[in-house]
């Protein structure tokens, strides 16, 4: 493989390309999903392809292909210099690449069983016994169980003498169960909401989750939901729980703090930021509980790897330090904008795209709360769990986001359940509400595999730590 | 670039590889160029191409499905035989009916030379254009120029034979002052009917309009919906309402509610891939020719789309929306018209006393899926309607409405439509006033 990124690297050099690198990834995937006991799909995919991207002129240009030899290694490479030179012909100021000490080596994910090897039949089994379990519940009508496995291997060279081989596992299983009835549709979900849990692992991560065991209590709330009374229009005490404030902290942390948001190079499409890149260091993003990091080190992480697609090694970085921003997802190409190098945040889906600036592991650090200890003080409220729906705005200041089941606090106590509940809020506002958060006891991380951003549009796979938290006086039932 | 000819050929190849009771072949060929512009200057182009073929065999009414873009011999003879392997282990399906039988496919020239030889340098010409107008008002211009091919060929061993090229340009424009935005698109199968700097002085224009935004109360106001806000609300529609699948399962707003007036007279929704206009192909991913298939006739619901799986429990007819298989989404409408009405958009706001006008809206989910309750922002010219007419730009809203229930109080359609999305599945639209519309916040 290095033959042929040498090609290309040696063919955008000939070009006048100031600065190449080449990556081909081969990647797999495999999905099984069961439905009301029929098997709906099992899919296997393989795709393997080339990208090349230059800097000429001072503009980029990219050009792809699923042909991986050297001779088309070098033709697309040519192509991408004639793209950047079409580039530069609206130009701006020229593209400035934060130093990096060039990369070498090699990188692999854990993977205890490669999903790729248990048979089909194994799978299977374990999907149709957790749908059988979940209709056991008259009232659930329809009825979901899935499973989902990725293989990847990246090759990467640069012009500056980088060249590094990654290879990862990732493997994924939820559960769902709806309850219909009278043109009314709920939702439970195990262990979370659209395509369940995923992590960088092997099968060992499917059969630790147990959806089987977990498939009764689903559809027993399932169908408690279709009775449950919708949560009363208010501003309340609401305690999130992990897997929902990990969506929170995506939408409301993650992606304004992506630089090139920042820097208005989404701005048409998945929008700007209200994080200007002069608030570093002083702008309150939220309480003095709210400390969030980026980190590309956690290990079985979806946000992990050895090195990102600019070739900048994994690092962990502050984005939030106890409620003040300190720091913003970066790559090398919007960090000199800072005046920092790349905190490695340059991320790519697949060879037929380029990197932008994607999270990694963007995680609310934990605190000290027990979570029975929060539900106690927190006297009269409410708490919600699991993802339903989500929007904000493009400056992501304005959300309000869905919840599959909620359940009322009366008198320092979990009591009566309510349905999609939702709330709203304003993003400073939200994080300086939060007064409390839930200790390492409760905190996970939480793969989200469909991450959308940029055009043509790219599914970044990330991933968030979270633990349960409390928010004052924040706007639910909204609409309703 | 792969030819139709040379798709059908592929796909047919995969089908004679594929030792099963039944065998379909999907061969999808794309190449495709984007230039993004950002801050008044390119930021981004990249070009790229790619080709997948997707086998679906059948055994014993046992479903398999595999796909690569690895074309050689040996790897295609390899996705053949994952196909057969995921199949043999899968359990039968007793309601599969069968892969479908050929029909008359309309044939139609959709791909043009003038939109395959766009090259990076006329796209880089379109961009100037466009952030031209932006600089010369003092405003940023970001947005993209993308021209795309697409070949698609389908081939079964019941003697589908079937191959399209369709081709797309798009063009979009957000214009952006300090505080104030607007925004402009375009949707051709042909890019010699790009005219960028038109684009470009529409969405300047709408921005220096937006300046200033100004508060509103949440609460329910009359709203004039711009075409991009309405091809949002058609978009969600299909996506929980108009699949055959999500009507069996009682998911849809037309569960139960065939031949009853679901939403305003004014409303006649079709999905119409056969319209000499339309875009994409003439048939789905499984070779079937796509019916014309009226949804939402005057209002009144007649029924969803349909594919080879759903049609048989639903009683009517197959047509012709299948997406690629495995496929858990169920059949799903790709060429969306809603029928054009007699007002121009002056007559719409003229009409209105107090209310609110909306270019298009911003990161749409859906909270409720039977009444389709959707939560979203407005974005990029949002106005206040006083009097009938514009008053002053408002900042960006956030609603949560149940859209079945306010296309219900759809009291207005213009006569002009246009077409926004891709070429993959565009929507055909006007713009609408909808006299009840439930705003529930606003941004900073």
């Amino acid at each position: 493989m290095r033959d042929i990124i040498e090609s290309a690297l040696e063919a955008a050099r000939l070009a006048g390309a100031t600065y190449a690198d080449a990556r081909v990834v081969d990647s797999s995937r495999e999905e099984v999903q069961v439905a009301n006991g029929r098997l709906e799909g099992v899919d296997r995919s393989d795709s393997f392809g080339m990208g090349v991207r230059v800097l000429v002129d001072d503009s980029w240009g990219f050009a792809a292909t699923r042909d991986v030899t050297s001779d088309q290694a070098a033709r697309v490479a040519r192509e991408a210099v004639a793209i950047g030179r079409a580039s530069a012909m609206v130009a701006g100021p020229p593209v400035r690449l934060a130093p990096v000490e060039p990369a070498s080596g090699t990188w692999t994910g854990p993977c205890e069983i490669d999903p790729f090897t248990v048979p089909l039949e194994e799978k299977l089994a374990v999907l149709i016994a957790a749908d059988e379990a979940m209709r056991s519940e008259d009232a659930v009508s329809i009825t979901k169980a899935s499973c989902g496995a990725y293989r990847f291997r990246k090759w990467f060279g640069s012009s500056e003498g980088a060249y590094t081989e990654q290879s990862w596992h990732e493997t994924g299983a939820g559960i769902v169960a709806y309850a219909i009835a009278d043109s009314e549709v709920v939702s439970r979900s195990y262990p979370n909401s659209h395509g369940g849990g995923w992590r960088q692992a092997g099968w060992e991560y499917v059969i630790g989750l147990d959806i089987v065991g977990n498939a009764p209590r689903v559809a027993d709330e399932a169908a408690a939901l279709l009775n449950a009374p919708e949560v009363t229009p208010g501003v309340v005490d609401l305690i999130i729980d992990a897997s929902q404030l990990a969506l929170q902290v995506h939408e409301s942390i993650g992606h304004p703090t992506e630089l090139d948001r920042v820097l208005g190079e989404e701005a048409a499409f998945a929008g700007t930021s209200w994080v200007g890149i002069a608030d570093l260091g002083s702008l309150r993003y939220g309480s003095e509980h709210v400390t969030v990091s980026a980190d590309a080190t956690v290990p079985g992480s979806l946000g992990s790897f050895g090195w990102d697609d600019d070739g900048v090694p994994a690092t962990r970085d502050l984005i939030v330090t106890e409620g003040v921003l300190t720091g913003l997802l970066t790559s090398r190409d919007t960090a000199p904008e800072i005046d920092r190098p790349s905190n490695g945040c340059a991320r790519a889906d697949g060879w037929n795209r380029i990197p932008l600036v994607r999270m990694t592991t963007v995680s609310l650090e934990p605190g000290e709360w027990s979570f029975a200890d929060l539900v106690a003080d927190t006297g009269e409220g409410l708490y919600v769990e699991t993802n339903n729906s989500w929007s904000i705005d493009d400056k992501r200041l304005n959300f309000q986001f869905a919840c599959e089941i909620g359940w009322e606090i009366r008198r320092g106590e979990l009591s009566r359940m309510v349905r999609m509940p939702n709330y709203t809020g304003i993003t400073p506002h939200f994080w300086a509400s939060c007064d409390a958060v839930c200790s390492r006891d409760h905190w996970q991380v939480w793969g989200l595999p469909n991450c959308g951003k940029g055009e043509p549009m790219q599914t970044a796979h990330v991933a968030h730590g979270a633990s349960p938290a409390r928010f004052r006086g924040v706007q639910v039932g909204v609409g309703r | 670039m792969m030819t139709p000819d040379e798709a059908r050929s592929l796909a047919k190849a995969a089908v004679s590889l594929t030792c099963a009771d039944e065998v379909e072949a999907l061969v999808i060929a794309e190449t495709s160029a984007l230039t993004r512009f950002a801050n008044n200057r390119i930021n981004q182009n990249v070009a790229g191409s790619d080709a997948l073929v997707n086998v679906r065999a059948v055994i014993d009414r046992r479903v398999g499905v595999a796909s690569t873009n690895r074309l050689d011999d040996a790897s295609l003879k390899a996705c053949c035989d994952a196909a057969v392997a995921a199949a043999k282990v899968a359990p039968a399906d007793p309601d599969f009916p069968g892969l479908p039988s050929p029909g008359p496919v309309l044939e139609v020239n959709r791909a043009y030379d003038a939109t395959r030889t766009f090259d990076a340098q006329a796209r880089a010409h379109a961009a100037r254009a466009i952030v031209d107008e932006s600089k010369q008002r003092g405003l940023s211009a970001a947005g993209k120029v993308r021209v795309a091919e697409h070949v698609i060929a389908v081939a079964n061993s019941h003697g589908i034979d079937v191959g399209q090229a369709v081709t797309g340009t798009q063009a979009t424009v957000l214009s952006a002052g300090d505080s104030g935005s607007g925004w402009a698109s375009f949707l051709s199968r042909d890019a010699s009917e790009l005219h960028p700097s038109e684009l470009g002085i529409e969405a300047a224009e709408l921005a220096l309009s937006s300046t200033d935004p100004t508060d509103l109360d949440p609460g329910e106001y009359p709203v004039v919906l711009g075409s991009e806000a309405v091809a949002d609300i058609m978009d969600f529609l299909a996506y929980v309402g108009f699949s055959a699948k999500a009507y069996v399962e009682g998911r849809s707003f037309l569960s139960n509610h065939i031949e009853d007036d679901v939403m305003s007279e004014l409303v006649t929704i079709t999905d119409d891939a056969l319209a000499p206009h339309a875009m994409g192909t003439t048939f789905d991913f499984e070779g079937v020719p796509k019916l014309t298939t009226p949804l939402i006739e005057y209002g009144v619901a007649l029924g969803p789309v349909t594919d080879s799986y759903w049609a048989p429990k639903t009683g009517w007819p197959n047509t012709g929306h299948a997406l690629p298989a495995p496929n858990p989404y169920g059949p799903m409408p790709l060429n969306l018209e809603m029928a054009a009405g007699e007002s121009t958009l002056e007559e719409l706001i003229g009409g209105v006393r107090r209310g609110v006008y909306v270019t298009r809206f911003h990161y749409v989910n859906v909270e409720d899926p039977v009444p389709v309750t959707l939560t979203g922002m407005t974005r990029d010219g949002t106005f206040l309607i006083e009097d009938g007419r514009l008053t002053r730009p408002l900042k960006n809203l956030r609603f949560t409405q149940p859209m079945v229930r306010a296309m219900r109080f759809c009291a207005g359609v213009t006569a002009e439509r246009r077409f926004v999305g891709t070429e993959e599945g565009a929507s055909l639209v006007p713009a609408i006033l909808l006299e009840a519309f439930n705003f529930t916040g606003q941004t900073r």
